[in-house]
């Protein structure tokens, strides 16, 4: 379950759990946390619970509500996150919300209006969509380039930095070079020739690529230069 | 029935992190329909909701489609899935009342059938349709999850929704009441499209902009491309079950016209 620490000066002054769906904090004393401290309205501001997320929301107070060191009307909580009310410190902590992989398994949960599980009519609705992007991925990905060395686009320098990059010509012979987290890996994708790799053919479905390989594919060559220690 | 107008690629994975792989997919390139599932419940009964909804789907869509063919009225493709999805639904609904452990199952669909130079979509819960056209692409679903909910409340602004831990939870799922009222509309599918379906533990994971930069620059190699997506979802971390469909259209696909025989001889028939 999610808890809060409130503190002031290094001391620890109040824990306690996130145990309901709404809470609120400030002065006054009906107040889940209590702080005494005369910048803090009365009712400052309030945690909901909203599936497995905890808003936090300023209550329109005096002097704002701060989070991590800055002023945010309404934020998701993270595990850590440290809110500043007045002299006072509190923090929030979920280690489950930190561990990704307990929320990524997809349950059915009631939505927000209320739905109703009644038939309605077959709709046609133009659905224009903005989808909620992908989460921030937290792993750390090599860099690298590719330098034509002959061929069409010579001396054209191309930097690896999306998550796929392709040489070649579609329709005739294509290559892929994928970035992955353990390094650049080259694949053919189409073609009646397979790419060489420092003259020999490609063996295998992926190969990774070293620093200096020299690559052929369709009327173009190329060199692979990764950067760091590979 | 040619289905040389379609060219298709499915992969589903467990991922990383899971046990079990409760997604299910199904092509019938013959029929024009791909269906991807992600299924939920105690104790695997998500694998079951899952493969019990394609597999349904697709054999009542075969039936149906016999009947669409031989109709002397106007087409009807909507009503088809529309009937499909809801028998679907109700398998999984008797089979959930049947047996204690599958009680509460679930899952969620999403379905295209081509069909006369266009695409019916069929959609409930969070698992995508989005289509590359002109080198972009471009979501065609509106997912039922608590997040979307949120975002649409004006509760999380679509910025926020990225730190949100709501991203799993759906709203509406097949299985759950004996009815269910999917969300289904057609659309345009025109020759160089490529539809992609995928569950959750892909678009979580991979950007929109990576998705369309691999389905773009390797769409003559659908397979690859399936394969660096799920790989792409697995790298990023691969919490969940991962699986996409892509659908190419080659060339262009109308509805063989009935001949004025069949027309009379299916008249005959059903007035007897």
């Amino acid at each position: 379950m999610a808890k809060l620490v409130l503190s002031a000066q290094g001391a620890v002054v109040q824990q306690c759990f996130v145990d309901r769906d709404r809470l609120t904090i400030g002065r006054d004393a009906h107040n889940a946390i209590v702080i005494d401290d005369p910048s803090v309205s009365r009712e400052h501001a309030q945690i909901t619970r909203v599936g497995n997320d905890h808003i936090l929301e300023d209550l329109r107070s005096a002097n704002g509500t701060y989070v991590n060191g800055e002023q945010m009307p309404r934020r998701i909580l993270q595990h850590g996150d440290v809110m500043q009310f007045g002299a006072f410190h509190l923090r929030y902590l979920n280690p489950r919300a930190a561990s990704e992989a307990d929320f990524e398994r997809t349950m059915l949960i009631e939505g927000i209006a209320g739905d109703s599980s009644a038939r309605t009519a077959v709709k046609l609705a133009e659905a224009q969509s903005d989808g909620i992007g992908a989460r921030a991925p937290r792993t750390r990905l090599p860099t690298g380039r590719v330098k034509v060395l002959a061929g069409p686009d010579a001396e054209r320098v191309v930097e690896l930095d999306r998550v796929i990059a392709t040489f070649g010509r579609r329709g005739a012979d294509l290559a892929v070079i994928v970035r992955r987290p353990q390094g650049y890996f080259l694949a053919h994708v189409e073609g009646a020739h397979l790419p060489l790799v420092n003259g020999s053919e490609l063996q295998s479905q992926a190969l990774a690529l070293r620093s200096g390989d020299v690559i052929d594919v369709g009327d173009q060559r190329l060199e692979f230069v990764a950067d760091g220690a590979t | 029935m040619p289905h040389d107008f379609l060219e298709t690629a499915g992969l589903s994975d467990v991922g990383n992190v899971r046990q079990y792989n409760e997604d299910s997919i199904a092509i019938d390139a013959d029929l024009g329909v791909a269906a991807l599932a992600d299924g939920m419940g105690g104790h695997r009964a998500g694998e079951v909701a899952s493969r019990v909804a394609v597999d349904v789907l697709l054999r009542a869509m075969r039936s149906r489609w016999h009947r669409l063919r031989s109709a002397d009225r106007q087409h009807r493709p909507l009503l088809v899935v529309d009937g499909s999805i809801n028998q679907a639904n109700r398998a999984i609904y008797q089979a959930a009342q049947a047996q204690p452990a599958y009680q509460g199952m679930g899952t969620t669909l999403a379905l295209t059938f081509f069909y006369d130079n266009a695409v019916v979509l069929g959609h409930i819960g969070d698992s995508r349709i989005y289509r590359l056209r002109d080198a972009s692409l471009n979501l065609l679903t509106r997912d039922d999850s608590l997040l979307r909910e949120q975002i649409d409340l004006g509760l999380v602004s679509a910025e926020d929704a990225r730190q949100s831990h709501n991203r799993s939870l759906v709203t509406r799922a097949l299985g759950i009441a004996p009815e269910v009222a999917p969300h289904l509309r057609a659309d345009t599918a025109l020759p160089g499209d490529v539809f992609v379906l995928c569950s959750d533990g892909l678009s979580d994971l991979v950007d929109d902009a990576d998705i369309e930069l691999i389905v773009e620059s390797l769409q003559s190699n659908l397979a690859l491309a399936a394969q660096l997506l799920v790989q792409a979802a697995k790298d990023n971390g691969g919490y969940d079950n991962v699986s996409v469909i892509l659908a190419r259209i080659v060339k262009p696909f109308p509805a063989e016209v009935l001949t004025l025989w069949e027309r009379l001889t299916a008249l005959f028939r059903r007035s007897r």
